[in-house]
């Protein structure tokens, strides 16, 4: 992930930008180079809770349990979200209603059903997805900021439903979730690094699955969903389906993600679930690059990260973080590591809309386009 | 000759606005189609009408003998009706070649599982899609432009690419929203050319054209619309010489008898 050090490279040496360069090789790169990378990726990964890494990463907390939440947790949460709003381009603000649903879910059955971990995280999952699809179905036909407010509410229901159902402790929460029963040795207790061993897994899982998806025919119809609604549909793609479908898959991913997270926290309430979060999720995937999977994982760690990061500042960290995003984003609209194509639909005057009208060029908009006729 | 499409006393109002009145229009299969006309006459709703942007206020649509008015977007795309649009909308960030694979996925089954496994169906697909997307591209004349974006491309060939991912959709019948809009001469010979080849593959040719010498030369009927209605239709050379035709383009002479 270097190179967004020398982020702020002119438009016209496009060629030299050094992330330019990188993804030509990468495009080219033969199949083995490839994996060579992604080994050398999963092996960083697993060395990363070392101690000489968190003494410079994080000097004020314990470095794994930062790893666990809020940087892994949110990583899990962004991949699930981008999917959502950086492939099919459906702004969704009340994602962290899924996060809840798959934390509720797990600490319901497992304090007062005594299911075991595995079996409530996929009920989670299972719930998450259906409460996705429960809410997509009579809401998917709106667009754009209407249904980004409409999700905004979906997500102060779920948080002040669990705040006025005692059955799932109301305020108060659910405490002594279960942990996890031992796999491969490991157990699942106070230590943090059985966990993040877990979310890590969950993480490289959900990329291969979020990968896979966008490279196929599913992606391609949500790409051109994004591009141009109308004209997808004349072209055959069921776009109803398909943004349902990335609804519940952005949903089942964010269910995971409350699952693990329940388990690790032991103790989940209501005011775990803010709003907050979502609007942090969101931000991680824009400030990474929406659509582009390298780019978001690299947003929501950095989101994760810097609070932990400015602690010594005290009360002045949020504010530091506040400051450092808005310059991020002044000198990258476009996101850490943008994907090409959101790039370009970001320039352009119409973006992904499906105007029925004509087409308004945008500043950046390729003039070869518009041949007056 | 059969008839592949029929509008039945279409009428398409907006509000006080009629677009189309008790349009009668029959499109046998195997011919090329032309529908001319003034601005703002109706074309564009016919097609609307046709592909299910709009249901019909009144009347039928039937297309190879089954009604097709209300009918869902995608799935009149899936009964074999494919367009293109007069103000060209590709997905223009994609390349020429993925443009034209969503075309191709009308007719694929593959979901998430599918694709997320990489079950065998799902690799035979996607294979089948990007040949045909090749071919496709061959077919048109822009095969050597296939990684390019979409809105790269000269505005020649996103016409081109536009047929090409609407072929994809492997349509009888082939919907083109004045296809030669901006072209220069040697483009609309191509055009010419290209839209024959289509007809000839089997496939029914249903055009709007401003460009006379070009709907005159490659069209079997013609229907001509004013304000909404069908005021003329025939062999070209009949349309041409129909006096309600030269009125409704050039006004109503002081002295017509």
């Amino acid at each position: 992930m270097k190179g967004e050090g020398v982020a702020k490279g002119n438009a016209g040496l496009r060629a030299l930008h050094p992330i330019t360069r990188m993804r030509d090789w990468w495009a080219d790169a033969p199949q083995w180079q490839r994996y060579t990378v992604y080994i050398a990726l999963i092996v960083i990964a697993l060395i990363l809770p070392a101690p000489w890494i968190g003494s410079f990463m994080s000097p004020y907390s314990d470095w794994t349990n930062v790893l666990v939440y809020p940087i892994g947790t949110y990583i899990l949460l962004a991949v699930g979200l981008n999917i959502v709003v950086g492939h099919a381009g459906m702004l969704d603000l009340g994602f962290v209603a899924f996060f809840a649903i798959g934390g509720y879910t797990l600490a319901y059955f497992g304090t007062k059903h005594g299911w075991t971990f595995w079996g409530t995280l996929v009920m989670g999952i299972v719930l998450a997805a259906v409460s996705g699809v429960i809410l997509g179905a009579p809401t998917l036909r709106l667009r754009g900021d209407y249904l980004a407010i409409v999700t905004l509410g979906f997500g102060e229901i779920v948080r002040i439903t669990a705040n006025n159902t005692d059955e799932i402790g109301g305020a108060r929460g659910i405490t002594n979730i279960p942990h996890p029963s031992p796999i491969l040795g490991m157990e699942f207790l106070l230590d943090a690094a059985p966990y993040y061993y877990l979310i890590l897994g969950a993480i490289i899982l959900v990329i291969i699955f979020s990968v896979r998806l966008t490279k196929s025919r599913v992606g391609r119809a949500w790409a051109a969903i994004r591009e141009d609604e109308d004209a997808a549909e004349l072209m055959g793609v069921p776009t109803f389906k398909f943004k349902l479908l990335a609804f519940a898959i952005g949903a089942m991913i964010g269910g995971l993600g409350g699952g693990i997270y329940a388990s690790k926290a032991v103790f989940i309430q209501p005011e775990t679930f803010p709003f907050i979060l979502s609007a942090t999720i969101l931000a991680a995937v824009v400030l990474g690059g929406a659509g582009n999977l390298p780019g978001v994982i690299l947003g929501a760690f950095v989101i994760g990260w810097l609070p932990e990061r400015f602690r010594f500042l005290a009360e002045y960290r949020i504010l530091a973080f506040g400051a450092v995003l808005v310059l991020m984003m002044a000198v990258r609209p476009e996101g850490l590591l943008p994907s090409r194509q959101r790039k370009a639909e970001l320039h352009e005057g119409t973006g992904g809309m499906g105007t029925m009208g004509a087409e308004v060029p945008g500043p950046d908009s390729d003039s070869t386009a518009e041949v007056s006729q | 000759m059969s008839a592949l499409l029929e509008l039945d006393n279409v009428t398409m109002r907006f509000g006080g606005v009629v677009a189309l009145k008790e349009a009668k229009i029959t499109i046998n299969s195997g011919e090329i189609f032309a529908l001319i006309g003034p601005n703002g006459a109706g074309k564009t709703t016919v097609f609307n009408v046709v592909t299910g942007v709009y249901a019909p206020t009144e009347g039928e649509v039937r297309f190879d003998g089954e009604r097709i008015d209300g009918l869902k977007r995608f799935k009149v795309t899936k009964s074999g009706i494919a367009r293109t649009f007069q103000n060209i909308r590709l997905f223009h960030n994609m390349s020429a070649l993925e443009n034209v694979m969503v075309g191709a996925d009308a007719h694929h089954k593959t979901g998430a599982i599918g694709a997320t496994l990489g079950l065998p169906w799902h690799r035979k697909e996607e294979k089948r899609g990007r040949e045909l997307a090749r071919e496709l591209l061959d077919f048109v004349g822009i095969s050597g432009r296939m990684d390019e974006t979409a809105k790269n491309l000269p505005y020649g060939d996103q016409r081109r690419l536009e047929i090409a991912r609407a072929l994809a959709t492997d349509p009888k019948l082939l919907l083109l929203d004045e296809p030669a809009a901006g072209m220069n001469p040697a483009e609309k010979v191509a055009l010419q050319e290209l839209i024959r080849k289509i007809r000839d593959d089997g496939r029914t040719v249903l055009l709007i054209e401003h460009d006379m010498s070009l709907v005159m030369h490659i069209s079997d009927r013609v229907a001509v619309l004013d304000f909404g209605q069908l005021i003329a239709e025939g062999l070209p050379h009949e349309v041409q010489n129909n006096q309600k035709v030269i009125e409704a383009y050039l006004g109503v002479a002081e002295d017509a008898s």
